[in-house]
Protein backbone atom coordinates (compact mmCIF):
# COMPACT_ATOMS: atom_id res chain seq x y z
CA UNK A 1 0.00 0.00 0.00
CA UNK A 2 1.47 3.36 -1.03
CA UNK A 3 1.31 6.49 0.73
CA UNK A 4 -1.04 9.35 -0.23
CA UNK A 5 0.70 12.63 -1.08
CA UNK A 6 -0.96 15.69 -0.36
CA UNK A 7 0.45 19.44 -1.11
CA UNK A 8 -0.13 22.98 -1.20
CA UNK A 9 0.87 25.54 -3.33
CA UNK A 10 2.76 28.83 -2.27
CA UNK A 11 3.40 31.41 -4.83
CA UNK A 12 6.00 34.01 -4.86
CA UNK A 13 7.91 35.28 -8.09
CA UNK A 14 10.30 33.28 -10.65
CA UNK A 15 13.81 34.55 -9.85
CA UNK A 16 16.16 32.09 -11.50
CA UNK A 17 14.63 29.76 -14.06
CA UNK A 18 14.75 26.11 -13.35
CA UNK A 19 12.64 23.30 -11.54
CA UNK A 20 14.46 21.64 -8.41
CA UNK A 21 13.26 19.38 -5.37
CA UNK A 22 14.49 18.26 -2.20
CA UNK A 23 14.56 18.72 1.49
CA UNK A 24 13.97 22.15 3.38
CA UNK A 25 16.53 23.27 5.30
CA UNK A 26 15.82 26.64 6.99
CA UNK A 27 18.40 29.25 8.21
CA UNK A 28 16.93 31.32 11.10
CA UNK A 29 20.15 32.20 12.80
CA UNK A 30 23.77 32.86 12.08
CA UNK A 31 25.14 29.30 13.70
CA UNK A 32 22.46 27.10 10.79
CA UNK A 33 24.67 28.52 7.79
CA UNK A 34 27.31 26.32 9.13
CA UNK A 35 25.74 22.60 8.62
CA UNK A 36 23.45 23.17 5.08
CA UNK A 37 22.64 19.95 3.80
CA UNK A 38 23.71 18.77 0.58
CA UNK A 39 20.94 19.01 -1.87
CA UNK A 40 18.58 20.77 0.31
CA UNK A 41 16.17 23.94 -0.53
CA UNK A 42 17.53 26.73 1.56
CA UNK A 43 15.10 28.39 3.10
CA UNK A 44 15.96 32.55 3.59
CA UNK A 45 14.73 35.41 4.74
CA UNK A 46 17.05 36.84 2.01
CA UNK A 47 20.47 35.50 0.61
CA UNK A 48 23.57 37.96 1.46
CA UNK A 49 26.63 37.31 -1.20
CA UNK A 50 28.66 36.02 2.15
CA UNK A 51 26.51 33.33 2.07
CA UNK A 52 27.34 32.30 -1.72
CA UNK A 53 29.89 29.39 -1.19
CA UNK A 54 27.45 27.85 -0.05
CA UNK A 55 24.96 27.58 -2.97
CA UNK A 56 27.13 25.02 -5.04
CA UNK A 57 25.55 22.65 -2.27
CA UNK A 58 21.79 23.23 -2.42
CA UNK A 59 19.72 22.53 -5.23
CA UNK A 60 17.36 25.29 -4.66
CA UNK A 61 16.06 28.68 -2.82
CA UNK A 62 12.73 30.36 -1.26
CA UNK A 63 13.48 33.46 -0.11
CA UNK A 64 11.08 35.68 1.99
CA UNK A 65 12.34 38.72 0.60
CA UNK A 66 9.89 40.20 -2.05
CA UNK A 67 11.59 42.38 -4.83
CA UNK A 68 12.80 40.48 -8.05
CA UNK A 69 15.98 42.80 -7.74
CA UNK A 70 17.81 41.29 -4.72
CA UNK A 71 21.03 39.09 -3.76
CA UNK A 72 18.96 36.07 -4.25
CA UNK A 73 18.36 36.37 -7.58
CA UNK A 74 21.93 37.54 -8.49
CA UNK A 75 23.75 35.01 -7.17
CA UNK A 76 21.27 32.12 -8.12
CA UNK A 77 20.84 33.42 -11.94
CA UNK A 78 24.80 33.49 -11.73
CA UNK A 79 24.82 29.68 -10.30
CA UNK A 80 21.75 28.43 -11.97
CA UNK A 81 20.09 27.47 -9.08
CA UNK A 82 16.26 27.38 -9.62
CA UNK A 83 15.16 30.24 -6.92
CA UNK A 84 11.28 31.61 -5.80
CA UNK A 85 11.40 34.67 -4.01
CA UNK A 86 8.57 36.94 -2.08
CA UNK A 87 7.43 33.65 -0.04
CA UNK A 88 6.36 35.40 3.03
CA UNK A 89 6.47 33.87 6.29
CA UNK A 90 8.49 31.01 4.21
CA UNK A 91 10.76 30.32 7.56
CA UNK A 92 7.40 29.56 9.61
CA UNK A 93 6.11 27.72 6.80
CA UNK A 94 8.23 25.46 6.06
CA UNK A 95 10.26 23.11 8.75
CA UNK A 96 13.71 21.41 8.30
CA UNK A 97 13.00 18.05 6.14
CA UNK A 98 9.71 19.22 4.43
CA UNK A 99 9.49 18.17 1.04
CA UNK A 100 9.24 20.96 -1.51
CA UNK A 101 9.28 21.68 -5.08
CA UNK A 102 10.78 25.22 -6.11
CA UNK A 103 9.69 26.07 -9.80
CA UNK A 104 12.17 29.07 -10.59
CA UNK A 105 10.00 30.14 -13.55
CA UNK A 106 6.85 30.64 -12.26
CA UNK A 107 7.82 31.57 -8.31
CA UNK A 108 5.60 28.25 -7.55
CA UNK A 109 7.09 26.63 -4.28
CA UNK A 110 4.99 23.01 -3.33
CA UNK A 111 4.88 21.67 -0.39
CA UNK A 112 4.06 17.55 -0.66
CA UNK A 113 2.96 15.98 2.41
CA UNK A 114 3.23 12.54 3.40
CA UNK A 115 -0.37 11.31 4.69
CA UNK B 1 5.84 66.92 -7.80
CA UNK B 2 6.73 69.21 -5.24
CA UNK B 3 3.32 68.57 -3.81
CA UNK B 4 4.04 64.63 -3.65
CA UNK B 5 7.57 65.33 -1.99
CA UNK B 6 5.95 67.91 0.62
CA UNK B 7 4.11 64.85 1.42
CA UNK B 8 6.61 63.42 2.61
CA UNK B 9 6.49 65.66 5.27
CA UNK B 10 7.45 65.03 9.13
CA UNK B 11 8.71 61.28 8.74
CA UNK B 12 9.14 61.29 12.44
CA UNK B 13 5.28 60.82 13.17
CA UNK B 14 5.18 58.65 9.72
CA UNK B 15 7.86 56.24 11.32
CA UNK B 16 6.36 56.21 14.96
CA UNK B 17 3.11 55.08 13.35
CA UNK B 18 4.71 52.44 11.94
CA UNK B 19 4.65 49.69 14.91
CA UNK B 20 5.48 46.45 12.69
CA UNK B 21 9.72 46.28 12.32
CA UNK B 22 11.11 46.28 8.53
CA UNK B 23 14.09 44.27 9.49
CA UNK B 24 14.46 42.69 12.97
CA UNK B 25 17.95 42.61 14.95
CA UNK B 26 19.80 44.21 12.17
CA UNK B 27 22.20 45.90 14.33
CA UNK B 28 22.57 46.04 17.59
CA UNK B 29 25.91 47.75 19.13
CA UNK B 30 24.96 51.72 20.00
CA UNK B 31 28.50 52.86 17.80
CA UNK B 32 27.45 51.01 14.57
CA UNK B 33 23.35 52.09 15.33
CA UNK B 34 24.58 55.92 15.94
CA UNK B 35 25.94 55.72 12.02
CA UNK B 36 22.76 54.69 10.60
CA UNK B 37 21.70 59.13 11.49
CA UNK B 38 22.21 59.64 8.10
CA UNK B 39 19.48 57.02 6.55
CA UNK B 40 17.00 59.73 7.84
CA UNK B 41 18.18 62.15 5.30
CA UNK B 42 18.58 59.45 2.57
CA UNK B 43 16.23 61.39 -0.09
CA UNK B 44 18.63 64.43 0.37
CA UNK B 45 21.48 62.27 -0.21
CA UNK B 46 20.60 60.99 -3.41
CA UNK B 47 19.73 64.90 -4.50
CA UNK B 48 15.80 64.85 -4.31
CA UNK B 49 15.05 68.10 -4.39
CA UNK B 50 12.39 70.14 -2.44
CA UNK B 51 12.66 68.51 0.96
CA UNK B 52 12.65 70.73 3.81
CA UNK B 53 12.13 68.31 6.63
CA UNK B 54 14.55 66.32 8.66
CA UNK B 55 14.21 63.57 8.61
CA UNK B 56 13.36 63.28 5.04
CA UNK B 57 13.21 59.61 4.96
CA UNK B 58 10.83 57.88 7.12
CA UNK B 59 13.44 55.09 8.53
CA UNK B 60 15.22 55.02 11.97
CA UNK B 61 16.67 51.83 14.14
CA UNK B 62 15.48 51.39 17.86
CA UNK B 63 17.78 50.13 20.75
CA UNK B 64 16.68 46.73 19.80
CA UNK B 65 18.15 47.18 17.06
CA UNK B 66 15.38 46.92 14.95
CA UNK B 67 14.48 48.66 11.70
CA UNK B 68 11.34 50.61 11.15
CA UNK B 69 10.50 51.74 7.96
CA UNK B 70 6.91 53.68 6.81
CA UNK B 71 5.95 51.88 3.92
CA UNK B 72 3.42 54.24 2.89
CA UNK B 73 5.65 56.86 2.98
CA UNK B 74 8.18 55.27 0.93
CA UNK B 75 5.71 55.02 -1.46
CA UNK B 76 5.04 58.74 -1.87
CA UNK B 77 8.87 58.95 -1.67
CA UNK B 78 9.33 56.17 -4.66
CA UNK B 79 6.37 58.70 -6.71
CA UNK B 80 8.40 61.28 -5.93
CA UNK B 81 11.59 60.05 -7.34
CA UNK B 82 9.78 58.79 -10.46
CA UNK B 83 9.09 62.44 -11.66
CA UNK B 84 12.30 63.73 -10.86
CA UNK B 85 14.26 61.39 -13.01
CA UNK B 86 16.14 62.96 -16.32
CA UNK B 87 19.46 61.87 -17.74
CA UNK B 88 21.08 64.95 -15.56
CA UNK B 89 19.74 64.06 -12.31
CA UNK B 90 20.37 60.02 -12.91
CA UNK B 91 23.69 61.76 -13.37
CA UNK B 92 23.82 63.01 -10.84
CA UNK B 93 22.73 60.19 -8.54
CA UNK B 94 24.79 58.00 -10.15
CA UNK B 95 28.17 60.25 -9.58
CA UNK B 96 27.61 60.82 -6.03
CA UNK B 97 26.57 57.60 -5.17
CA UNK B 98 30.76 56.36 -6.73
CA UNK B 99 31.80 58.42 -4.95
CA UNK B 100 30.51 58.17 -1.72
CA UNK B 101 31.40 54.68 -2.39
CA UNK B 102 35.22 55.45 -3.55
CA UNK B 103 35.57 57.86 -0.69
CA UNK B 104 34.51 54.79 2.07
CA UNK B 105 37.16 52.66 0.83
CA UNK B 106 40.24 55.20 0.21
CA UNK B 107 39.25 56.57 4.38
CA UNK B 108 39.59 53.19 5.15
CA UNK B 109 42.82 52.40 3.99
CA UNK B 110 43.86 55.93 4.74
CA UNK B 111 42.69 54.69 8.34
CA UNK B 112 44.26 51.53 8.50
CA UNK B 113 47.56 53.01 7.28
CA UNK B 114 47.47 55.55 9.75
CA UNK B 115 49.81 54.39 12.34
CA UNK B 116 49.26 57.87 14.95
CA UNK B 117 50.01 58.23 18.32
CA UNK B 118 48.18 61.25 18.62
CA UNK B 119 44.49 60.78 20.37
CA UNK B 120 43.24 63.56 18.63
CA UNK B 121 44.35 62.88 15.29
CA UNK B 122 42.79 59.13 15.84
CA UNK B 123 39.83 60.35 17.29
CA UNK B 124 39.82 63.07 13.85
CA UNK B 125 40.24 60.35 11.43
CA UNK B 126 37.71 58.03 13.46
CA UNK B 127 34.76 60.69 13.11
CA UNK B 128 36.01 61.10 9.06
CA UNK B 129 35.29 57.66 8.53
CA UNK B 130 32.11 57.04 10.46
CA UNK B 131 30.91 60.06 8.17
CA UNK B 132 31.55 58.30 5.22
CA UNK B 133 30.07 54.93 6.79
CA UNK B 134 26.94 56.47 7.47
CA UNK B 135 26.45 58.14 3.75
CA UNK B 136 27.06 54.69 2.43
CA UNK B 137 24.67 52.94 5.21
CA UNK B 138 22.43 55.82 3.86
CA UNK B 139 22.57 54.14 0.11
CA UNK B 140 22.32 50.70 1.58
CA UNK B 141 18.65 51.56 2.55
CA UNK B 142 17.97 53.23 -0.46
CA UNK B 143 18.88 50.13 -2.22
CA UNK B 144 15.64 48.59 -0.79
CA UNK B 145 13.69 50.59 -3.57
CA UNK B 146 15.42 52.61 -5.80
CA UNK B 147 16.65 49.99 -8.25
CA UNK B 148 12.89 49.04 -8.41
CA UNK B 149 11.82 52.46 -9.32
CA UNK B 150 14.47 52.47 -11.57
CA UNK B 151 13.35 49.50 -12.83
CA UNK B 152 9.37 50.43 -13.47
CA UNK B 153 11.44 53.66 -15.31
CA UNK B 154 12.90 51.47 -17.78
CA UNK B 155 9.82 49.83 -18.12
CA UNK B 156 7.53 52.77 -18.84
CA UNK B 157 10.73 54.04 -21.41
CA UNK B 158 10.12 50.67 -23.49
CA UNK B 159 12.98 48.79 -22.40
CA UNK B 160 12.23 44.93 -22.91
CA UNK B 161 15.82 43.75 -21.88
CA UNK B 162 16.43 41.65 -18.66
CA UNK B 163 17.45 43.74 -15.53
CA UNK B 164 21.05 44.55 -16.17
CA UNK B 165 22.50 42.28 -13.17
CA UNK B 166 26.32 42.39 -12.76
CA UNK B 167 28.22 39.73 -15.21
CA UNK B 168 30.02 38.83 -11.95
CA UNK B 169 28.74 39.85 -8.46
CA UNK B 170 31.04 40.26 -5.21
CA UNK B 171 29.20 36.90 -4.08
CA UNK B 172 30.27 35.35 -7.12
CA UNK B 173 33.80 36.57 -6.76
CA UNK B 174 33.61 35.57 -3.34
CA UNK B 175 32.66 31.90 -4.46
CA UNK B 176 36.06 31.61 -6.66
CA UNK B 177 38.32 32.65 -3.95
CA UNK B 178 36.62 30.24 -1.03
CA UNK B 179 37.16 27.76 -3.18
CA UNK B 180 40.18 28.30 -4.64
CA UNK B 181 41.15 28.22 -0.68
CA UNK B 182 39.31 24.77 0.05
CA UNK B 183 41.39 23.57 -3.45
CA UNK B 184 44.72 25.14 -2.05
CA UNK B 185 43.89 23.48 1.72
CA UNK B 186 43.14 20.27 -0.15
CA UNK B 187 46.79 19.81 -1.95
CA UNK B 188 48.05 20.36 1.29
CA UNK B 189 46.20 17.24 2.38
CA UNK B 190 43.69 19.17 4.78
CA UNK B 191 40.00 18.73 3.56
CA UNK B 192 37.64 20.46 4.76
CA UNK B 193 36.94 17.85 8.03
CA UNK B 194 40.39 17.84 8.74
CA UNK B 195 40.79 21.19 8.76
CA UNK B 196 38.23 21.99 11.03
CA UNK B 197 39.10 19.21 13.14
CA UNK B 198 42.27 20.15 13.98
CA UNK B 199 42.44 24.53 13.49
CA UNK B 200 44.60 26.03 14.78
CA UNK B 201 46.97 23.78 15.08
CA UNK B 202 47.86 23.03 11.55
CA UNK B 203 51.26 23.34 9.64
CA UNK B 204 52.30 27.27 9.07
CA UNK B 205 51.36 26.94 5.10
CA UNK B 206 47.56 25.97 5.80
CA UNK B 207 47.37 28.51 8.63
CA UNK B 208 49.03 31.27 6.09
CA UNK B 209 46.73 30.05 3.52
CA UNK B 210 43.42 30.55 5.51
CA UNK B 211 44.54 34.19 7.03
CA UNK B 212 45.72 35.84 4.38
CA UNK B 213 42.50 34.80 3.04
CA UNK B 214 40.93 36.13 5.79
CA UNK B 215 42.54 39.70 5.05
CA UNK B 216 41.55 39.86 1.63
CA UNK B 217 37.56 38.76 2.32
CA UNK B 218 37.34 40.86 5.00
CA UNK B 219 34.21 42.31 4.91
CA UNK B 220 32.16 39.81 3.79
CA UNK B 221 29.94 38.75 6.35
CA UNK B 222 26.88 39.80 8.09
CA UNK B 223 25.70 43.37 8.42
CA UNK B 224 25.91 43.64 12.12
CA UNK B 225 29.76 44.18 12.92
CA UNK B 226 29.12 42.01 16.07
CA UNK B 227 28.26 38.83 13.76
CA UNK B 228 31.33 36.80 13.18
CA UNK B 229 32.34 37.27 9.52
CA UNK B 230 35.22 36.38 6.74
CA UNK B 231 37.74 38.38 8.81
CA UNK B 232 37.43 35.45 11.65
CA UNK B 233 39.37 32.41 10.91
CA UNK B 234 37.44 30.50 12.81
CA UNK B 235 34.32 31.29 10.90
CA UNK B 236 36.18 30.93 7.78
CA UNK B 237 37.40 27.12 8.76
CA UNK B 238 33.43 26.42 9.31
CA UNK B 239 32.42 27.57 6.47
CA UNK B 240 34.67 25.68 4.37
CA UNK B 241 33.21 22.29 6.05
CA UNK B 242 30.05 23.68 5.56
CA UNK B 243 29.73 24.66 1.84
CA UNK B 244 31.95 21.79 0.72
CA UNK B 245 32.17 18.99 2.63
CA UNK B 246 30.35 15.40 1.13
CA UNK B 247 30.06 18.07 -1.96
CA UNK B 248 31.24 16.67 -5.44
CA UNK B 249 34.24 19.52 -6.49
CA UNK B 250 33.10 18.68 -10.02
CA UNK B 251 29.76 19.69 -9.30
CA UNK B 252 30.92 22.91 -7.86
CA UNK B 253 33.20 23.70 -11.14
CA UNK B 254 30.11 23.16 -13.21
CA UNK B 255 28.25 25.78 -10.92
CA UNK B 256 31.48 28.14 -11.01
CA UNK B 257 31.35 27.85 -14.80
CA UNK B 258 27.99 28.58 -14.97
CA UNK B 259 28.44 32.12 -13.14
CA UNK B 260 31.24 32.77 -15.93
CA UNK B 261 29.54 31.83 -18.67
CA UNK B 262 29.70 34.90 -21.38
CA UNK B 263 27.27 37.48 -21.15
CA UNK B 264 24.73 38.21 -23.69
CA UNK B 265 25.97 40.74 -26.00
CA UNK B 266 23.38 43.59 -26.00
CA UNK B 267 23.33 46.03 -29.09
CA UNK B 268 24.07 49.58 -27.83
CA UNK B 269 23.56 50.96 -31.12
CA UNK B 270 19.89 53.41 -31.45
CA UNK B 271 19.03 52.81 -27.83
CA UNK B 272 17.45 56.14 -26.72
CA UNK B 273 20.17 57.87 -24.58
CA UNK B 274 17.36 58.02 -21.52
CA UNK B 275 16.95 53.84 -21.56
CA UNK B 276 21.13 53.75 -22.00
CA UNK B 277 21.73 56.10 -18.92
CA UNK B 278 18.61 53.98 -16.54
CA UNK B 279 20.58 50.88 -17.50
CA UNK B 280 24.00 52.15 -16.81
CA UNK B 281 22.48 53.69 -13.54
CA UNK B 282 20.16 50.63 -12.41
CA UNK B 283 23.28 48.12 -12.71
CA UNK B 284 25.50 50.31 -10.63
CA UNK B 285 23.08 50.17 -7.76
CA UNK B 286 22.47 46.29 -8.49
CA UNK B 287 26.29 45.81 -8.34
CA UNK B 288 26.46 47.97 -5.17
CA UNK B 289 23.60 45.83 -3.61
CA UNK B 290 26.29 42.85 -3.71
CA UNK B 291 28.65 45.37 -2.04
CA UNK B 292 26.89 47.49 0.11
CA UNK B 293 27.54 45.59 3.50
CA UNK B 294 31.19 45.11 2.23
CA UNK B 295 31.80 48.71 2.66
CA UNK B 296 31.06 49.28 5.91
CA UNK B 297 32.19 46.29 7.32
CA UNK B 298 35.61 46.68 5.79
CA UNK B 299 35.31 50.14 6.65
CA UNK B 300 34.56 48.61 10.12
CA UNK B 301 37.51 46.16 10.93
CA UNK B 302 40.24 47.68 8.63
CA UNK B 303 40.21 51.21 9.70
CA UNK B 304 37.93 51.52 12.45
CA UNK B 305 39.32 49.26 14.65
CA UNK B 306 43.09 49.93 14.38
CA UNK B 307 41.70 53.73 15.56
CA UNK B 308 39.56 51.88 18.84
CA UNK B 309 42.67 50.78 19.59
CA UNK B 310 44.62 53.96 19.31
CA UNK B 311 41.78 55.56 21.52
CA UNK B 312 41.32 53.16 24.16
CA UNK B 313 44.47 54.31 25.81
CA UNK B 314 43.24 57.58 26.18
CA UNK B 315 39.91 56.39 27.94
CA UNK B 316 42.07 54.21 30.15
CA UNK B 317 44.09 57.02 31.39
CA UNK B 318 40.47 58.82 32.31
CA UNK B 319 38.73 55.71 33.55
CA UNK B 320 40.93 52.77 34.98
CA UNK B 321 38.28 50.13 34.44
CA UNK B 322 37.95 50.95 31.09
CA UNK B 323 37.84 47.88 28.77
CA UNK B 324 38.84 48.03 24.79
CA UNK B 325 35.18 46.96 24.05
CA UNK B 326 33.55 49.60 25.76
CA UNK B 327 34.26 51.83 22.97
CA UNK B 328 31.46 49.65 20.99
CA UNK B 329 28.98 51.23 23.10
CA UNK B 330 30.00 54.98 22.47
CA UNK B 331 27.64 57.02 19.95
CA UNK B 332 30.06 58.26 17.54
CA UNK B 333 29.65 61.47 19.03
CA UNK B 334 30.36 60.74 21.78
CA UNK B 335 33.73 59.03 20.11
CA UNK B 336 34.67 61.80 18.18
CA UNK B 337 33.90 64.34 21.33
CA UNK B 338 36.37 61.96 23.66
CA UNK B 339 32.91 61.81 25.93
CA UNK B 340 32.81 58.62 27.67
CA UNK B 341 30.54 57.99 30.91
CA UNK B 342 31.05 54.31 33.08
CA UNK B 343 27.25 54.49 34.20
CA UNK B 344 25.80 54.90 30.35
CA UNK B 345 28.31 52.29 29.10
CA UNK B 346 27.52 49.71 31.60
CA UNK B 347 23.80 50.53 31.03
CA UNK B 348 23.87 50.10 27.48
CA UNK B 349 26.17 47.27 27.50
CA UNK B 350 23.39 45.33 30.21
CA UNK B 351 20.74 45.96 27.40
CA UNK B 352 22.85 44.73 24.63
CA UNK B 353 23.86 41.56 26.85
CA UNK B 354 19.92 41.45 27.56
CA UNK B 355 18.87 40.98 23.92
CA UNK B 356 19.48 36.94 23.89
CA UNK B 357 17.51 36.78 20.58
CA UNK B 358 19.45 39.35 19.03
CA UNK B 359 22.62 37.27 20.33
CA UNK B 360 21.77 34.46 18.96
CA UNK B 361 20.12 35.68 15.32
CA UNK B 362 24.19 36.39 15.03
CA UNK B 363 26.18 34.14 16.86
CA UNK B 364 27.31 36.41 19.48
CA UNK B 365 29.26 34.68 22.52
CA UNK B 366 30.42 35.89 25.67
CA UNK B 367 33.79 36.61 24.12
CA UNK B 368 32.81 37.93 20.56
CA UNK B 369 33.34 41.53 21.48
CA UNK B 370 37.11 41.16 22.81
CA UNK B 371 37.40 39.10 19.84
CA UNK B 372 36.17 41.81 17.81
CA UNK B 373 38.66 44.49 18.57
CA UNK B 374 41.77 42.00 18.98
CA UNK B 375 41.06 41.33 15.03
CA UNK B 376 42.89 43.85 12.98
Amino acid sequence: MSAETSTTVYSGLGASPGRASGKAYVIRNAEDIMAVPAGSILVVRILHPHLAPLLPRVAGLVVEEGAILQHATTLAREFGIPAAVGIRDARSLFQDGDLLEVDGYTGKVIERHID
Amino acid sequence: MLDEVKQVGNMAQAAARSAQPYRRHIVGLPLQRSLFRQVARAATTIGLPGLTSEPDFPARLDENGDLFLDRSQVAVLTKALRSWFTPETLEFMHTTHAAACDALVDASENAARAATSLDGAARKLSEDLANRMALVLAYGILSKFVPDVLLRALADAGDVEPPPFPETSAGAELMRNTFALYEACCVLNYTPQRLQREWPGVPAEVFQLVSEFCNRQTGFGPLAWDAPGYEDPNYVVRLLHSAFSEVDAEQVRRRLSFAKRPAVARSTIDVPAKIAVLRRVLGFWLDFMERETWYVRRAFYLGMIPLLQQLAAGYRQKIPAFQLADLLFLDIRELAAGIADPAVIHTRRHRYMENTEYLSVHGVDSSRLATILGSS
